[in-house]
């Protein structure tokens, strides 16, 4: 155990990223990484599942990224600054994986916050 | 001979890149955010500063995990602004200074910091979200960056304390650099968020305050923190705050705050500071001192 995290198990809704966990999800990481370029994007866009196949997904990956399903990808080890260059691709803002992240809508969400309109 | 004239601590949201681009200067949501860099755009300018060293961190852009280092300094002439999924920006390329680069560079590694070198690598957000809002980029920049990147995103980072140190050594490697040059450290990042998990959108406006008068008044407070504290106190991406004790390592023991602006709209607490060096107007130290006395 690290000891510069000691405790941090004890905070709620956090997950954090570290070298097992980057170690066991590197492919997953790096397929989201890759997003950046446009000959990836566009990839992606004509036939995600040969895609993700030659990235080495496994079949769980695999359907987390079929579903968006956000959360779970992030409780998976997924990290979220690679998560958000696949939310581009998945036209889905920030703000509104946020608000997923914590089981509201968006409209919600953006009631919790001090200035509604920044956008 | 080169000397550090001030720091500033800034956060470097994503976002803030793209409402400048899309020129939401005067929109009431974003006008005090903006609005809160115009003095230290200003004060850039009337000091006259050549050079701004940028401590950030890449978002794997340009560095992934596969071989992810902890500090890195960026050596080259220009550097692409990198697009990073959404297309590129119209900002002209940031230019940089190799023999400067290449000096602090040296210093650094036989100061014991084993810098990772990185060369003709795209900068990303974590240096190009807050760097028009400082200087004017048209037609150019006004001067010239050193990029250095630190690790706050894979465990383990580097210590509060081991990038304080990495701050005097850089005081070190400039003020060991020949040429006169102006030169300002910023340190970027937070201050309180967490964008992952069902804690996303936790902030700590107490804390953050206490940070910033900690970062001014006693900074060596921050160094014996550990990065769960930092999770704890002020949200798991907050961490990288340990960026700006870099920045606050690179100045003297005292330092004068010049100005300060703070808005929280969504999500991350958008901070801008700005410090020379100098006695502060109400030192915590000097208060010891005379208990001591």
């Amino acid at each position: 155990m690290n000891p510069q995290l000691a405790g941090v198990e004890d905070i709620p809704g956090t997950y954090i990223f570290d070298i097992r966990t980057s170690n066991r999800t590197l492919k997953l990481n790096r397929f989201f990484w890759q997003m950046i370029g446009k000959p990836w994007r566009d990839r992606f866009e004509s036939d995600p599942e040969q895609l993700m196949t030659e990235a080495g997904l496994n079949e769980r990956e695999k359907e987390l990224v079929r579903k968006r399903d956000w959360l779970g990808l992030i409780q998976y080890g997924a990290n979220f600054f690679v998560l958000e260059k696949f939310a581009r691709v998945s036209k889905t803002t920030n703000l509104e994986v946020y608000a997923i992240f914590r089981g509201e809508s968006f409209e919600e969400f953006m009631k919790t916050r001090r200035v509604p309109d920044a956008r | 001979m080169a000397k550090i004239i001030g720091c500033i601590g800034t956060s470097h949201v994503p976002t803030i890149g793209v409402a400048y681009d899309k020129g939401k200067q005067q929109d009431p949501a974003w006008k005090p955010l903006f609005d809160g860099y115009l003095p230290v755009a200003k004060w850039l300018e009337e000091q006259k500063a050549d050079v701004l060293v940028m401590f950030y961190n890449d978002h794997c852009t340009s560095l992934f995990f596969d071989l992810y280092p902890t500090f890195a300094i960026g050596v080259g002439k220009e550097f692409q602004v990198a697009d990073e999924g959404a297309g590129l920006r119209d900002l002209p390329t940031i230019k940089g200074n190799v023999d400067l680069q290449a000096h602090i560079a040296e210093s650094l590694v036989n100061d014991e910091f084993d810098m990772t070198i990185f060369q003709d690598k795209p900068i990303d957000h974590g240096c190009a979200s807050p760097l028009p809002l400082l200087w004017p980029h048209k037609p150019d920049w006004p001067g010239t960056v050193v990029p250095i990147a630190i690790n706050v995103l894979q465990f383990p980072l580097p210590t509060p304390r081991r990038c304080w140190r990495l701050g005097q050594a850089l005081r070190r490697a400039i003020e060991s650099y020949p040429q006169d040059l102006r030169v300002v450290v910023v340190g970027t990042g937070g201050l309180s968020h967490q964008v992952h998990g069902e804690r996303t959108g936790f902030n700590n406006e107490e804390w953050d305050m206490k940070f910033l008068d900690l970062l001014e008044h006693d900074p060596e407070q921050l160094t014996r923190m550990k990065h769960a504290d930092f999770v704890r106190l002020g949200g798991a991406e907050s961490v990288e705050q340990i960026m700006w004790l870099a920045m606050r390592g690179a100045m003297g023991p005292t330092v004068r705050k010049l100005h300060q602006n703070y808005y929280l709209a969504t999500t991350t607490a958008m901070t801008v500071v700005l410090f020379e060096d100098g006695a502060a107007t109400e030192t915590v130290g000097a208060a010891k001192d005379e208990v001591a006395a």
